[in-house]
C-alpha cells in the first residue's frame, strides 16, 4: 500500500522551492465559509432571526406607539442600527469560533505550520467573517426593508459603510478570539463590552434626546458613528454628519487591522 | 548530497515565566534517518519540535530544514507534523481535515482530494471519511493525524509521541505506517517514551535532557558507551548523570 502512495505521490525533494498549484489562503478562506454554512440553521439564518426579533418587537409592536424621530417613522429609524448590530455580533462571534476554538483546540498549529504567511491567514480570517457578516445583513434587509417600508437613500454611502463596518466586526472579533484565554472570557466581552457598546450607539435612540453626560459617552463609542453612517446611508440623515462618521468608522477599522495585523505578524498571542 | 534534515544549532527557548526549556541545543538529523529523540517529560523534546515547526518563537538560535530556513516557505512544505495530543479540526469531515490541510500547502483541489482518498485507504479510514474526527476511536484519531502530516508529501516526517497511550494492537500498526513511511523515503524524527520503540524503529537515537542532547548514537552505540547491555540501562544512567558530567564524557 505504501509503494502506491509512493508512487501517486512522491516525497518532496528537499531542493523544490515551495510553489502553490492553488493559492493557499483560497483554501483557508473555503475552511471559514464552509464551517458557518454547515450549520447556516445557526449562524446565518438563526441570527438573521435575533436581527428580525428586535424589528417586530420595537419596529413593529411597540413602534407603532411611539413617534417617528427626526421625521423618521421608528421602524425605519431602528433599522440601520439593527443592520450595524447583527454584523457587529456576527463578527464577533465568527471571531471566537475562528481563532479562539482552534487557538483552544490546536487545531490551528495546522494552519501556523503551513507554509500560509501571517497576512494571509489574517486575510482569510478577516474575509470570512465579512462575508458571514453580509450573507447575514443581506438576509436581514431582504426581509425588513419590505417589512418595514425602508429604502436605501444613498446606496455608495451604504456600500462604504458597510465594508468599514464589516472590516471593523471582524477585526473585533479576531482580537477578542485572539486575546480571550477562557470560553468565560468570550462570554464577559460580548455581554461587558459589545452589547453596551451596540446599545449605547445610538440604535434605539437620537442621542438629542439624551442628557450631555450620556450624549458624550454616544460620542466615545465607535459603533455610534457606525450607526449613524449606516442611518445616513438608509434613511438620508443622522444625528452626525455622513462623512463624520465614516471617516470615524474607517479609521477604527483601520486601527483595529492594524493591531491584529501586528498580532498575527509577531505571533505574541498565537505562539508562545 | 542532500543538506542535513534538520540542523539545530545553539537553539535556546525561555519563556516568560523564566523557565528555559532549550539550553542552545545543537542537534543534526541526516536526510533519509529513522531518528529516535529520547527523554523524560519536560526535557525539551516538545518544545523542539514545536520551534522547528514555527509553533513557538525561539529565544536564540538557527534552524535549518534541508538548508533551508526552518520559517520559510519551502521548509515548511518539506516538514510534516503529527503532533502528541489529538489536535484535529472538530469543525470538519475526516474526509475534509485532510483536504484542507493539502490545500494549506499550496495542493490543487483535485490533486488533493485524490490524496485524501488514497491516504484514508492507506490508514484504514476510507468508511469514516464523511464523518467528524470527534466520532473516531483514539486510534482511528492517532492515524488520521499521521495521514494528516502526510498529505504535503513532506520530506521530513515528525512525530510526537504517535504511539502515548495506545493499546499494543495499534502500537504494533503504527510501528508498521512508520517503518513503510521511511522505507519509502521519508525522513523521521520520532519521539518517544518506550525505550524498546526507540530500539526497534530508530537507526539513531539521541537522549535529551534539561533541553539539551547529552547523548546520541546508535541503539549499539549508546550501549557500548555506557557499558550496559539494555537501552534502558543506558537511559537511566544517562538521566541519572549530572549535566555537567554528560557534557564533559
Amino acid at each position: 500500500m505504501a509503494e502506491n502512495w509512493l508512487a501517486s505521490a512522491p516525497v518532496r525533494t528537499f531542493d523544490q522551492p515551495y510553489r502553490a498549484q492553488r493559492p493557499a489562503v483560497t483554501w483557508l478562506l473555503q475552511r471559514e465559509i464552509v464551517r458557518y454554512l454547515k450549520n447556516w440553521h445557526f449562524t446565518i439564518a438563526g441570527q438573521i432571526l435575533a436581527a428580525l426579533l428586535f424589528v417586530f418587537v420595537f419596529g413593529l409592536a411597540i413602534g407603532n406607539r411611539i413617534t417617528g424621530i427626526g421625521g423618521v417613522p421608528y421602524r425605519q429609524f431602528i433599522l440601520p442600527g439593527l443592520v450595524v448590530l447583527a454584523v457587529v455580533t456576527a463578527g464577533y462571534i465568527q471571531g471566537n469560533a475562528s481563532l479562539f476554538e482552534a487557538r483552544k483546540d490546536r487545531f490551528i498549529n495546522a494552519v501556523l505550520a503551513s507554509p500560509l504567511r501571517w497576512w494571509e491567514i489574517n486575510l482569510a480570517l478577516t474575509l470570512g467573517s465579512m462575508v458571514r457578516g453580509t450573507l447575514i445583513a443581506t438576509g436581514f434587509l431582504a426581509i425588513s426593508l419590505p417589512l418595514t417600508g425602508s429604502h436605501i437613500a444613498r446606496p455608495g454611502l451604504f456600500a462604504a459603510t458597510s465594508v468599514a463596518v464589516l472590516v471593523m466586526a471582524a477585526q473585533t472579533g479576531m482580537l477578542a478570539g485572539m486575546y480571550a484565554k477562557t470560553t468565560e472570557h468570550i462570554a464577559a466581552i460580548q455581554v461587558l463590552v459589545v452589547q453596551p457598546l451596540c446599545f449605547l450607539g445610538g440604535v434605539f435612540y437620537s442621542v438629542h434626546d439624551l442628557s450631555p453626560s450620556w450624549r458624550m459617552l454616544s460620542y466615545l463609542d465607535p459603533v455610534f458613528y457606525a450607526v449613524q453612517a449606516m442611518r445616513s446611508a438608509m434613511v438620508g440623515h443622522a444625528d452626525i454628519a455622513a462623512p463624520e462618521a465614516l471617516l470615524v468608522v474607517s479609521a477604527a477599522a483601520l486601527a483595529l487591522t492594524a493591531w491584529i495585523a501586528a498580532k498575527f505578524r509577531s505571533g505574541s498571542k498565537l505562539k508562545p | 548530497m542532500a543538506p542535513p534534515a534538520l540542523e539545530v544549532v545553539k537553539l535556546r527557548k525561555t519563556y516568560p515565566s523564566g523557565f528555559t526549556a532549550l539550553h542552545d541545543l545543537e542537534l543534526e538529523i541526516p536526510d533519509g534517518a529513522f531518528f529516535g529523540l529520547l527523554g523524560p517529560n519536560g526535557a525539551g523534546k516538545s518544545t523542539l519540535i514545536s520551534a522547528t515547526c514555527n509553533l513557538l518563537r525561539p529565544t536564540s538560535g538557527d534552524i535549518k530544514v534541508f538548508g533551508h530556513r526552518h520559517d520559510s516557505r519551502t521548509a515548511r512544505a518539506l516538514v510534516g507534523l503529527a503532533e502528541q495530543e489529538i489536535n484535529l479540526d472538530r469543525f470538519l469531515t475526516n474526509a475534509e481535515i485532510l483536504t484542507y490541510h493539502a490545500g494549506y500547502y499550496g495542493v490543487g483541489r483535485r490533486e488533493a482530494i485524490r490524496r485524501t482518498d488514497e491516504l484514508l485507504e492507506l490508514l484504514g479510514l476510507a468508511d469514516k471519511s464523511r464523518q467528524s474526527p470527534l466520532s473516531l476511536s483514539g486510534g482511528m484519531q492517532r492515524r488520521l493525524l499521521v495521514a494528516r502530516a502526510l498529505i504535503h508529501r513532506p520530506r521530513l516526517l515528525i512525530l510526537d509521541e504517535p504511539t502515548a497511550g495506545v493499546d499494543v494492537e495499534l502500537r504494533t500498526d503504527l510501528w508498521g505506517y512508520m517503518r513503510d513511511l521511511h522505507r519509502i523515503g521519508h525522513t523521521i524524527l520520532l519521539t518517544t517514551h518506550y525505550l524498546e520503540e526507540a530500539e526497534a524503529l530508530c537507526d539513531e537515537i539521541a537522549l535529551i535532557k534539561s533541553g539539551r542532547v547529552i547523548s546520541r548514537g546508535s541503539a549499539d552505540r549508546l550501549r557500548a558507551e555506557f557499558g550496559v547491555t539494555h537501552l534502558s540501562e543506558v537511559y537511566n544512567r544517562a538521566m541519572a548523570t549530572p549535566l555537567e558530567e554528560a557534557h564533559r564524557g
